[in-house]
């Protein structure tokens, strides 16, 4: 048996023959769908940035309130973090991979998203910890001293210390875990797939 | 382009390449489920991709273009959870889902075997496989993939005597 024969059984099947469709609610199915997976992405976006600059709102305002310096710096730290997250959404969506394109073009898109993805979860102390950390613990170490307590101020600087180890180590270990089990083995996966897509005298230098 | 220009299109699609899809995605997944929930997802992203079709490409060369990258998407096992979905389809396409059909044609064994054959091949190779034995030109497969007829060439040689030696002596480890 040749391939010529496996052509002529393959093209001899009738693959739609057993599958029932409602195209009126296929219709209905795939316009909900659609409309769903938008809305997802657009209250994903809402939330994570929206939380960002709340905070930024509710630390700047504190901040002018009290005349507190401190607080305004808080705000700017979080506002800085929302920013971030706008400008990395408007940058990142220009570069979607769009489905109609070649399949190849498609793995090109879909790798460079990962590998951003990996880039962020691997740099979130500097985008997101940090930006927010270090201010907060500036506004506590600042109104520690003030208390003028040796004791309070040593136990308030340990506990602050304490949690806000326990807490960034926390978020950074959740975020290398991601990276590890979903962002690395898509990424090699679509390495491979690009790889079987280069000709040897591609592959080569 | 407008709802209703848009939806005349998919029908219309539908109709004509229901056969195409359903060929992608039991090339891709093995399971009912699992082929239930690429289909819908390739019908999705065929619904999103047709305001984009200029008729530039050949209907059939976009709607493997859209399927396949659908496919390359899709992850067995992350189904998405479609609160309160309708059902639309009756996905009944295994042999097996048939008991009651004692024989089964040799012709059919033989697509079942190429089925199985082609999910256990690469992703490339698999989506090579289907538009080879679908009869597309070196050049269609090429402007799907993204690579040169040349290289298509001499992949598909090397695919024709894998998916042969694979069926050899009626689909033997199959």
């Amino acid at each position: 048996m040749d391939f010529e024969d496996f052509q002529k059984a393959w093209q001899a099947q009738d693959a739609g023959a057993q599958v029932t469709i409602d195209a009126q609610v296929l219709l209905r199915e795939v316009r909900r769908n659609a409309e769903q997976f938008r809305a997802t992405i657009f209250w994903r976006d809402v939330r994570e940035v929206g939380v960002a600059f709340l905070l930024a709102i509710f630390f700047m305002g504190d901040g002018l309130r009290l005349k507190d310096w401190t607080n305004g710096l808080v705000g700017l730290g979080c506002f800085g973090v929302g920013a971030f997250m706008v400008l990395d959404r408007m940058r990142q969506s220009r570069k979607q991979p769009v489905a109609n394109d070649s399949l190849k073009t498609c793995a090109e898109s879909s790798l460079s998203q990962v590998n951003h993805q990996i880039w962020l979860l691997k740099n979130v102390l500097w985008w997101y910890l940090l930006p927010i950390g270090a201010p907060l613990a500036v506004s506590t170490g600042i109104s520690l001293w003030q208390s003028r307590q040796v004791t309070s101020q040593l136990l308030g600087l340990s506990a602050y210390g304490l949690g806000c180890i326990l807490l960034y180590w926390g978020i950074y270990w959740i975020n290398q875990y991601a990276v590890r089990k979903n962002l690395e083995p898509r990424r090699q996966e679509l390495e491979t797939l690009l790889g079987s897509l280069k000709s040897n005298n591609e592959t080569q230098p | 382009m407008n709802a209703q220009d848009q939806e005349a299109i998919f029908r219309r699609w539908l109709e004509a390449h229901l056969g195409l899809m359903l060929k992608v995605v039991r090339g891709c997944a093995a399971t009912p489920p699992d082929q239930e929930d690429l289909f819908q997802d390739v019908l999705l992203q065929i619904w999103s991709s047709i305001p984009a079709f200029r008729g530039e490409a050949k209907e059939t060369t976009w709607i493997y273009r859209v399927a396949f990258n659908t496919a390359l998407a899709w992850r067995r096992g992350e189904r998405r959870r479609r609160v309160g979905h309708e059902t639309f389809l009756k996905f009944d396409i295994s042999p097996q889902a048939h008991p009651s059909h004692a024989e089964v044609l040799p012709e059919q064994e033989l697509v079942e075997q190429l089925y199985v054959a082609i999910r256990r091949l690469p992703k490339v190779d698999a989506s090579l496989a289907l538009m080879h034995l679908d009869g597309l030109s070196y050049q269609e497969m090429a402007e799907v993939l993204g690579i040169s007829e040349n290289y298509i060439g001499v992949k598909l040689n090397r695919l024709r005597k894998q998916l042969a030696e694979q069926l050899k002596g009626g689909g033997d480890g199959l």
